[in-house]
């Protein structure tokens, strides 16, 4: 069962189109991690389905009913983001009451483990925490509400390498205990591929690929080998990216479906895997030219 | 255990074969219930689809087998599979590995095979 469809979804700002007639369904209680560079889209596509924000033009259905101004949707489906805007009269401990009082399967218990196990004080004020303080704060609020729908864009920005881990490890623990649906929002694959069961690839607001993560972590292979080998045997593969390394050697990255890998090692050439964030990183590059023309 | 996720060796295939490996090691046994995809999932911080996924190799490979509501067990021919395929598949893929890199070294084969008796030797030696 999907609880997310979107279709022919697109957002305009200004003359900006953030969204380009996005088509996407998320199954029931997956996670999964949408990737994309910088102004692909991602946050727009998050704060319609979180029903923050009307798309210009498309059909969005989240729980079966269109998001925007939906009591439902703001119901069962927790935003969270590094700006949150959460009113500064209210303590950290009394806006955990308050979501104890909106969101019927808050829970209490998780919320205030969380806290205590993260060091706030119940009197500290959101305007006055650190930017991963914040962050972590958010995390607990996004966790505790346990939304049917949890949409997290970028959680664990200015978070420190223990909290990231320590988040990852928390949000797991009670997806298993409370399965639910979250789409987790982020540039840094690697940190979280481990948690996902799907990948959503967005570039230049259209959908580039939604595949298990699997799929992407077999997506492409690596070939590094003398240059005109290389060059000469990929003409007729799909390249996702070339480099020259060093003297007279080449490093191609290639679509691996239907590459006789044995062939190539035969030839001389190395095979290398390549990393799902490495996958992502090629397909979302830009298709000409990198930093280096810039500085031409 | 600890996972690799630079895209060497699929998750799942390293949680199918951390289950071998315990098998191997004894610490599970013929007909003993191994960990569900929930507990794996746990133990490693991955997704339960991701574990479930490496369970269901080894189903395929007849290592675990299913008792429905109850969840998979060792098969009792699981070790005799697993040694099997450890040495015709990983065993003889990393031949063909040192066949190929002592080819490109023009190492030839007498010369090969005693390298490998010195490698042996050595770790018999740092058994005793």
């Amino acid at each position: 069962m999907n609880v997310v469809e979107c279709e022919k979804v697109t957002k305009k700002q200004g003359s900006v189109v953030a969204l380009n007639e996005l088509n996407i369904q998320i199954k029931k209680n997956t996670i999964t991690g949408l990737i994309g560079r910088n102004g692909a889209g991602k946050t727009t596509l998050l704060k319609i389905l979180a029903g923050l924000w009307r798309p210009t033009s498309g059909h969005v259905e989240v729980l079966s009913v269109n998001p925007f101004n939906s009591l439902t949707v703001s119901a069962n489906v927790a935003y969270i983001d590094d700006s949150m805007d959460f009113p500064n009269t209210l303590t950290l401990s009394e806006i955990l009451q308050a979501g104890k009082r909106f969101y019927g399967n808050w829970d209490s218990q998780l919320a205030e483990r969380l806290f205590e196990y993260f060091s706030f004080h119940p009197n500290q004020l959101h305007t006055h925490l650190s930017k991963g303080k914040a962050s972590t704060f958010n995390m607990i609020f996004g966790l505790a509400a346990r939304c049917e729908i949890t949409l997290f864009d970028e959680p664990t920005n200015g978070m420190d390498a223990s909290v990231r881990k320590d988040f990852n490890r928390a949000l797991l623990k009670d997806y298993l205990a409370y399965p639910r649906t979250m789409i987790i929002s982020s540039h840094h694959l690697e940190e979280l591929e481990e948690l996902l069961e799907d990948i959503l690839v967005i570039k230049n607001g259209k959908e580039l690929l939604h595949e298990p993560i699997d799929v992407i972590r077999n997506y492409a292979i690596g070939l590094t080998g003398r240059s005109e080998l290389v060059r000469q045997w990929v003409t007729d593969k799909q390249v996702l990216y070339t480099e020259e390394v060093g003297a007279n050697t080449c490093y191609a990255v290639v679509k691996s479906e239907g590459i006789p890998l044995e062939k190539a090692k035969q030839l001389g050439m190395k095979v290398t895997p390549v990393s799902a964030s490495d996958v992502c990183v090629y397909l979302t590059n830009r298709t000409t030219g990198g930093i280096d023309d810039v500085f031409k | 255990m600890h996972l690799l996720s630079d895209g060497t060796k699929p998750i799942y295939v390293q949680i199918a074969e951390w289950i071998e490996t315990e098998i191997l090691n004894g610490n599970f046994q013929a007909d003993d219930k191994v960990y569900s995809q929930y507990k794996l999932a746990e133990i490693f911080t991955i997704n339960p689809a991701t574990a479930a996924k490496g369970l269901t190799i080894l189903s395929d490979e007849k290592i675990l087998y299913s008792k429905r509501g109850l969840g998979k067990f060792v098969t009792p021919e699981a070790r005799q599979l697993i040694l099997d395929k450890r040495k015709n598949h990983t065993l003889k893929g990393l031949l063909d590995e040192v066949a190929l890199e002592a080819t490109r070294l023009s190492v030839g084969e007498s010369e090969l095979q005693e390298m490998l008796r010195e490698s042996m030797e050595k770790i018999e030696g740092e058994e005793q």
